[in-house]
């Protein structure tokens, strides 16, 4: 269906990036992005996902906005102990007409999922879902003010092969949201230019980034097709 | 180091400025200087995290103040609906720490440049284009080059950039602009800038992410001209040839 | 010349929303088809053409429409930037 004259005026700034058109504004507002985890840590991602009119965030997150949370980019003093997937809503509806947000709804069927899970272990579990069903996937390690990206296009090597050898990270800091924005950008570009991106990792420190192109440990289950994995994926060893 | 002495001059409050605004906010700033005079447009809530639908028509000053101060109610603010120019810039600049540059055209970027050397406050510049950001610290004192000894001369009077120009995608302005957060609140707290003499750049599509070492350069009339550490070492030519200025 | 396989009138709308159609009613139209553009006098009428020719369009006549107006013929090339659906570049290089 073709773009209506709000959308193109809202969208008009990323419609004029060359590559960037009409079908790719379309694929993200057909999409369904399944978030994991909506601490203070995703909130600038959350934000620009709505911005950029991902049609539907759905987001997967049990607990309560904490003391930590605030304040920040998207949570109010006034939420603290409420819903964070409710009080992610509310901050970020009023943002956008075209775009849904709400909680993962039983059996809903994502085309994408961004993953801000707080442990590597749900970090892991998050992955090798959205690599079983062939969705394409980023999955944020935070560390400090930076950390890492790593983007699994369909078929590319996995989370648990491109993961830090290092356990969880330094605990944020506010210039993590230069990390999580960027998370946001790199799952965009996979939705709304399926095909351009090659699965690579992201480090940011210091402000500085480094990319690589990630590649599959042997052994890893990933190498197989998604669908013919039976048993659970063996994790990378390091 | 506790940042709640301290205030940060954020010169734009759109898709540069914005990410900026809020970065130091959550970083404990005390107090943050905003200068911005236009409107909010349907356009920008496309990459503008400050604004919201019910925004637009609102000056972009007013509804930015808003949004800060209800996500931010400890944070002192002022806000000043104005253009930053050479009748305010120095004011603003001695009043302040340091100086965020989300400005989007270059007129502006070269007069934050060389206010913010004149009041010999460290500048954190950053701009977008299309899908490629870029951003330098220019250091009161600093070893580095300032964005003239980068950028030669800015773009001739009367160019305009096409309209495929004002193409931006918003992740890559918020990435910047939270670099450029993240980048003064470095400098806030007395440390040595991660961008100071280095000019990152990062191109969205390939995520790579470059740094290029920007020197004196000998003559530059940013910097007065200071001598440059190393005699006829070569800026970054190839750098300053791509456009640079572009949206915010 | 062949005849315009798609018109769009485009006079009501201003920059850059004219260049943002101009290019969403290009990326439609297969390689070497034409498309004829109606724009208002301004910045519309000079800055969509030399948009288009920049991203490797061939600007194939402008003509003039009363009031200022003026009608532009624009032929998609297959190796230009297209705004959608263009083939990945080699190793995510940046575009030029």
């Amino acid at each position: 269906m073709a773009l209506t004259d709000d959308r193109i005026a809202r969208f008009s700034r990323q419609l004029l990036v060359p590559g960037f058109g009409e079908a790719a504004q379309e694929r993200l507002l057909a999409a369904r992005v399944r978030v994991v985890g909506a601490s203070a840590v995703a909130a600038p991602a959350l934000v620009a996902l709505v911005q950029a009119g991902v049609g539907r965030l759905w987001i997967e997150e049990p607990e309560d906005v904490a003391p930590a949370d605030v304040p920040g980019w998207l949570f109010p003093q006034s939420a603290v102990g409420s819903s964070r997937v409710e009080a992610a809503a509310a901050a970020l509806e009023p943002r956008s007409r075209h775009v849904v947000v709400g909680p993962y709804p039983m059996g809903g069927v994502p085309t994408a999922t961004l993953v801000f899970a707080p442990s590597t272990a749900q970090s892991l579990a998050a992955a090798e879902q959205a690599r079983r069903a062939g969705l394409p996937h980023v999955v944020v390690e935070a560390d400090g003010e930076g950390g890492a990206i790593v983007t699994v296009p369909p078929g590319a090597p996995c989370f648990a092969c491109a993961r830090s050898a290092a356990g969880s990270g330094r605990p944020p800091q506010p210039g993590i949201a230069a990390l999580s924005a960027l998370a946001a950008q790199e799952l965009l570009l996979l939705v709304a230019l399926p095909g351009t991106v090659t699965g690579r990792r992201i480090d940011l420190v210091r402000g500085v980034t480094t990319t690589r192109a990630t590649a599959r440990l042997p052994g890893c289950a990933c190498a197989g097709k998604a669908e013919s994995q039976g048993a659970a994926a063996s994790p990378a060893t390091e | 180091m506790s940042l709640s002495g301290k205030t940060a001059l954020v010169v734009g409050a759109g898709g540069l400025g914005g990410p900026a605004l809020l970065t130091l906010a959550t970083g404990g700033v005390g107090r943050l200087v905003l200068v911005e005079d236009d409107v909010v447009d349907t356009s920008n809530l496309a990459r503008q995290p400050l604004f919201a639908e019910r925004d637009v028509g609102a000056r972009k000053a007013e509804a930015a103040a808003a949004r800060l101060r209800a996500l931010f109610p400890a944070l002192a603010l002022e806000v000043r609906d104005e253009r930053f120019t050479a009748a305010n810039g120095l004011e603003l600049a001695r009043a302040a720490d340091v100086i965020v540059d989300g400005s989007d055209n270059f007129a502006t970027k070269f007069l934050a440049n060389d206010t913010a050397l004149r009041a010999r406050k460290p500048l954190v510049h950053g701009g977008v284009l299309r899908t490629t950001a870029q951003i330098l610290t220019v250091a009161p004192a600093g070893l580095g080059g300032c964005l003239r000894c980068l950028f030669e001369a800015p773009p001739p009077e009367g160019s305009v950039p096409s309209c495929a120009d004002a193409g931006v995608l918003g992740t890559t302005a918020a990435f910047a602009g939270a670099l450029m957060g993240a980048e003064a609140l470095r400098l806030l707290a007395g440390e040595r800038g991660a961008y100071e003499g280095r000019l990152f750049t990062f191109e969205a599509k390939g995520a790579r992410g470059r740094l290029v070492l920007v020197r004196k350069r000998q003559g530059c009339p940013g910097c007065a001209g200071g001598a440059p550490l190393e005699g006829g070492a070569p800026t970054a030519r190839e750098v300053a040839s791509s456009r640079p200025g572009g949206v915010a | 010349m062949t005849r315009p396989a798609a018109r769009v009138d485009l006079r009501a709308y201003a920059c850059p929303i004219t260049f943002v159609k101009t290019r969403i009613a290009l990326d439609r139209l297969a390689a070497g088809e034409v498309l004829e553009v109606w724009l208002s006098a301004g910045e519309p009428a000079e800055s969509v053409p030399r948009s288009a020719e920049e991203e490797g369009h061939r600007v194939l006549g402008v003509e003039p429409l009363e009031g200022g107006a003026v009608r532009v013929l624009v032929e998609k090339r297959a190796d230009a930037r297209a705004g959608a659906g263009s083939a990945p570049a080699p190793g995510g290089e940046p575009w030029p």
